[in-house]
């Protein structure tokens, strides 16, 4: 009996391990093909085979090296300047949003949770005329003050993830503070905010990786002036009908470049991750 | 509540104080300065070229303190690019002659009226009639050579073969290679349509008037079809073509001068070009039609030196920078002394395109409403789905592309 | 459903209600007001400069000082202007001396309409200011005739940091969505009550209000225009729908897997999954679509392992397209899932499988009847936003197929665009953002009411209010 039973669990666990094995080829495949890509020293958009014929590391010195046109280096410091100044206005207001809206009750709060609700379904894009007329008024077109505050302009709208966290943080902590005469803007900074590592972490995170992948929105805000663009939008535009034949290479390499600073992040962050957005995220 | 709305309130008031200064700004165009600052379109592939020839213009007129900046928008986003918003556009930018009819729909164009007989007289008559609209120039011709041909491997194909395209089709299947146009794509269909008789045209109402359904429309809609359904037919973007010609399943390809470059080095000795084939239909065999394609300089209908920009868009498009154009780049020139020079006539790919131009419609009187049907009907014909009947799909584009926008 | 419709009267009629009563208030509080409190009706701050609030009282002032200046000098021009949003057309004027017709720049409409916007926002803001400061001066006045002692500016800092802790730290979140969401979005929604297409683009047209022939275009009138927004309404719910629950099944199916016991490297497999997660999305969509193109690199492999003779047009057929973003999106969203569902999964109490074993339940039976009810119970709003997100997804689809392939059934769009998409290549490629906003506001519509509807039904928002 008990040696069926190991039996079966074995044959399950080879069907698992095959499962598995087979998955990630299928995942790891596109990956592993940007990577060879990179390293391919035949020019042009793409070939019908897989596997470069020579291989070289020429596609990433250019990048840094040829910077006439395509500014990788600078394009990198533009996004890592904007992800750095956007992820920690983003997170102090979404935490503080989040706070208010799970910690004190006052009279706008149900409407004001429910109007944010509503406000997320637009199609975002549909307002970056408009944001950009806006920002256009004020004189911060085509900056990157401009793309910081687009960015993390709409952040308390994501604060929902963070309420949920704080929701399960017992409310008798706080009473208790509040009993020995803390302020609620005591509370909130000496006694949530350290207990909500992961939650800080995962916001962190999210709005740290945006400005690396978006390129919609800072191609409106952007327009022509290249020396201002993220890296994103740069590689976005190696792929333009005139430039994909010259550069799709380089585009790989770029791409490769900014993937493996964030999949160690992410492979490190990845526990924060989890237990924040399923702290939040689950439990609403 | 009253603490948030302070808030609300002072920085609505900083937003829309700054609003009055950006508005005097915008109205001011006749405004003059010391400084003649402009801005100037021009593609990545061709800063290099034209900062050479910004600082010629310099050169040439001391008088004026200049301050010209590029910028890299590429000639076939122009018209997106500018319409995002044009007071922010450059002042000059080149642009492909199709977005003429639109740019000048939405006044985003200065007339050319400085200078007019000069330009008119030196550039070729079809590219100063791509930039005209109402008897009015609009632009100023750059260059002649943003139409398209025949690329083909001569390992393949003998001069003669690339006459008719079935005999090419034939013998690619046989070679069991391909021969490459991209169908669902208007700006190339539209050369089956054309070539059989076929119109774009507009209605006095302003809508697009097209006759592709009619009895010869039909006959080039079943040459498409019996091209896509060929074995050797191949469709898709400019890089499949490049590296289909590179790996060497591709024997011939429809293309133009843009691909020159890329298509040479692949071919080395066997890089040859032509004109386009002649196609079957019942009555016999017909010539495949093209568009004729320029690429054009627009001075921004909002800049604030008209009088510059004109001057700048003049020099840029004259006869010497034309010819240094052809001679860094390979750019077919529209000025007619450029065109005749002997280099120009020794280079296979213009010498392709010149030869296809005879053949070649304008397109001044495409709208915007032609192109995603046109596309449709080649899509639907290159996924060989054949649910309906060849006249049914055109009499669907056709009702689509004259419909109203 | 019914309970919904009564929140939702309750609510508009008690807003009503209030206003109403706000005016009442308003009016006989200036009667009952000595003449300190009938100056401030006039002077804002007036009341709070002569109670001892000075500071208050000159931040009133200034606030009125600067809104009466901002009107005058522009804002009931932009008022005026929102009626007709613009009279004066591009014009142009020989000059004979330089040889050129010289532009004369006539009447921007959308940029009118975008500061008629801003102008009714300020307005609307300095309003509820007026009324708060008019409320505070009788206010005061009440409190020194019943001797109650009147807040000094340093308490009510205080009180901000405590009982109106609120109004600190929700002011500049609602500014900056008050700026970058609500502002542009009632400009795009007005806009489609306009005629802002491509026969009326700014600068040189001008564009005007069209009331709601926008509206009965793409429902009634224009049969192709209709047409086309059924189908890819029909397309993005199926879409949307496949999409979030097929990822949400296989992403919680890999967690069980990696998470059963006696499976090894843990670590490694789910790290194999998140690495796909860090290549941005732009740079793995385009490659994919590159790998599955008719003679792209996935068709070249099959044919060469001789799997197939003639390539399988995986984006160039409709009904394969579509069914090939929705794989594709499984390779996007799977490792999310998946990441998401390892975290709750391990909070299922043990004793839970323990018992339904002894019952003699196989894993399959555990899996319909503990694990996926457990789960569902858990994450109902992650789901209900991922489906929002979804029926958005702008990016899978405009980097994979690009809407294509393009079909003559539809206006302006192919068979795997989505609502979203179309109307992204209706203002990019038509310049038809009348129409485009026409389809945002219907999709607005329909995704607001799916969302609060199935929001106030889970549990999970019923049980939340728990403190008080």
């Amino acid at each position: 009996m008990i040696k069926s039973v190991k039996f079966k669990n074995k044959i399950i666990n080879t069907i698992i391990y095959s499962i598995l094995s087979f998955m990630s080829v299928v995942w790891l495949f596109p990956v592993a093909w940007l990577i060879m890509q990179s390293f391919r020293k035949e020019p042009g958009a793409f070939t019908s085979y897989i596997i470069p014929k020579t291989w070289t590391l020429d596609n990433y010195i250019k990048l840094f090296t040829e910077t006439k046109l395509f500014n990788f280096p600078r394009w990198f410091l533009n996004t890592l300047l904007v992800a750095i100044a956007a992820c920690i206005i983003t997170t102090i207001l979404v935490l503080l949003t989040a706070y208010a809206f799970s910690r004190l009750r006052f009279k706008m709060r149900k409407p004001m949770m429910n109007v944010i609700l509503i406000l997320g379904m637009f199609p975002g894009f549909m307002s970056m005329i408009a944001i950009y007329h806006i920002l256009k008024a004020v004189g911060l077109t085509q900056s990157l003050l401009a793309l910081i505050l687009v960015y993390s302009g709409g952040a308390a709208m994501g604060y929902y993830i963070a309420k949920g966290f704080f929701d399960t943080v017992p409310y008798s902590i706080d009473e208790a503070a509040m009993l020995d005469g803390a302020n609620k803007n005591q509370v909130f900074w000496k006694i949530i905010l350290p207990m909500s590592k992961p939650v800080v972490i995962y916001t962190i995170l999210t709005s740290f990786l945006a400005p690396w992948m978006d390129f919609i929105f800072v191609s409106v805000i952007m327009k022509d002036n290249y020396q201002n663009y993220t890296v994103a939008l740069g590689l976005y535009q190696m792929l333009s009908r005139e430039n994909i034949q010259a550069y799709f290479t380089q585009f790989c390499a770029g791409a490769v470049l900014i993937a493996v600073p964030i999949t160690i992040l992410f492979i490190n962050m990845q526990k924060y991750y989890v237990s924040g957005v399923t702290s939040g995220g689950a439990k609403g | 509540m009253k603490k948030i709305l302070v808030l609300l309130l002072v920085s609505l008031m900083v937003l829309s104080g700054c609003t009055k200064k950006e508005d005097t700004a915008t109205t001011a165009t006749t405004e003059t300065t010391d400084t003649v600052s402009l801005k100037v379109w021009a593609s990545q592939d061709d800063q290099e070229m034209t900062q050479k020839m910004v600082d010629a213009f310099i050169a040439a007129n001391p008088d004026k303190k200049w301050d010209i900046t590029l910028s890299v928008v590429g000639e076939p986003d122009a018209k997106t690019k500018y319409l995002e918003d044009p007071s922010a556009a450059a002042d000059v930018f080149a642009f492909a002659n199709d977005q003429l009819i639109d740019l000048v729909k939405v006044g985003a164009l200065y007339k050319v009226t400085r200078n007019a007989e000069d330009i008119q007289a030196r550039n070729s008559a079809g590219s100063v009639s791509a930039a005209t609209r109402d008897g009015q120039l609009y632009a100023y011709p750059m260059t002649a050579d943003n139409g398209y041909f025949m690329y083909y491997d001569s390992s393949v194909f003998t001069a003669e073969d690339v006459a008719s395209l079935d005999t090419m089709l034939a013998k690619a299947d046989a070679a069991n290679k391909k021969v490459f146009m991209d169908i669902s794509n208007g700006w190339y269909i539209a050369s089956f349509f054309l070539g059989n008789g076929g119109t774009l045209s507009i209605n006095p109402d302003g809508t697009q008037f097209t006759d592709f359904n009619n009895e010869k429309g039909v006959e080039a809609g079943e040459a498409i079809k019996a091209f896509t359904a060929s074995n050797a037919f191949l469709t898709g973007d400019d890089s499949v073509l490049v590296a289909g010609i590179t790996d060497g399943s591709i024997a011939a390809g429809v293309s133009g001068t843009w691909n020159a470059k890329a298509i040479q080095e692949a071919l080395g000795d066997r890089y040859a070009a032509a004109k386009l084939p002649t196609y079957t239909t019942p009555s016999g065999q017909v010539q495949l039609s093209s568009f004729a394609g320029y690429k054009l300089i627009g001075v921004n209908s909002q800049t604030k030196f008209p009088v510059e920009a004109m001057d700048l868009a003049d020099f840029l498009t004259n006869e010497a920078n034309q010819t240094l154009r052809f001679e860094t780049k390979g750019y077919g020139p529209s000025n007619t002394n450029a065109a005749a020079s002997p280099a120009v006539a020794g280079n296979v790919a213009l010498s392709a395109l010149i030869a296809q131009s005879q053949y070649a419609t304008l397109q001044n009187d495409v709208l915007g409403t032609y192109w995603g049907p046109a596309e449709a009907f080649g899509a639907t014909l290159e996924a060989k789905d054949y649910s309906k009947t060849v006249k049914e799909l055109l009499d669907e584009m056709v009702a689509q592309i004259s419909a109203a926008q | 459903m019914k309970k919904i419709f009564n929140i939702i009267i309750k609510t508009i009629s008690s807003f009503f209600v209030s206003i109403i009563n706000g005016f009442k208030n308003y009016f006989s509080n200036f009667i009952k007001g000595d003449s300190i409190t009938k100056i401030s009706y006039f002077v804002m701050g007036f009341g709070c400069v002569m109670r001892k609030q000075v500071v208050k009282g000159i931040i009133f002032l200034t606030v009125q000082l600067s809104y009466l200046f901002y009107m005058f000098t522009k804002g009931f021009y932009y008022l005026q202007m929102l009626t007709t949003l613009g009279v004066k057309e591009q014009g142009e004027v020989w000059d004979a001396t330089a040889q050129i017709y010289r532009i004369q720049l006539g009447d921007n409409s959308m940029l009118l309409l975008l500061f008629g916007v801003t102008t009714v926002f300020i307005s609307v803001a300095f309003f509820l200011v007026y009324f708060g400061s008019v409320k505070n001066a009788y206010q005061n006045e009440i409190n020194i005739k019943n001797n109650i002692k009147i807040k000094s500016f340093k308490e009510e800092l205080d009180d901000l940091l405590d009982s109106k802790y609120h109004i600190t730290i929700l002011s500049i979140p609602t500014i900056l969505t008050f700026a970058f969401t609500i502002m542009p979005l009632i400009f795009m929604i007005l806009m489609a009550f306009t005629n802002f297409d491509g026969n009326h683009q700014p600068p040189g047209k001008l564009f005007t209000w069209v009331g709601l022939t926008n509206f009965s275009s793409v429902l009634v009138s224009n049969p192709l225009w209709s047409k086309t927004f059924m189908r890819l309404l029909v397309w993005t719910i199926i879409w949307a729908f496949f999409a979030t629950s097929l990822n949400y099944v296989l992403g919680i199916l890999l967690a069980i897997m990696i998470n059963k016991q006696g499976i090894k490297l843990k670590k490694m497999w789910r790290t194999i999954f998140v690495t796909t997660i860090a290549v941005p999305q732009f740079v793995s969509l385009l490659l994919m679509s590159k790998l599955l193109a008719d003679n792209g690199a996935l068709n070249n492999l099959l044919i060469n392992f001789n799997f197939i003779k003639t390539f399988i047009p995986f984006l160039s057929d409709a009904d394969v397209a579509k069914v090939v973003v929705i794989i594709v999106n499984l390779w996007v969203g799977i490792p999310y899932s998946m990441l998401i569902s390892s975290g709750i999964l391990m909070n299922i109490p043990k004793d839970l499988y323990e018992a339904s074993k002894i019952d003699g339940a196989n894993s399959v039976k555990q899996f319909f009847s503990i694990t996926l009810p457990y789960m569902l119970h858990v994450t109902t709003p992650y789901l209900i936003t991922q489906f929002v997100g979804n029926i958005n997804n702008f990016n899978v689809i405009y980097l994979l197929t690009g809407g294509g392939p393009k079909s003559l059934n539809l206006y302006q769009a192919g068979e795997t665009d989505l609502l979203v998409t179309w109307l992204y290549k209706l203002t990019t490629e038509a310049q038809n953002y009348a129409l485009a906003s026409t389809i945002g506001i219907i999709i607005f519509v329909i995704l607001a009411t799916f969302s609060l509807i199935s929001y106030n039904m889970t549990s999970a928002v019923k049980e939340e209010d728990t403190f008080s």
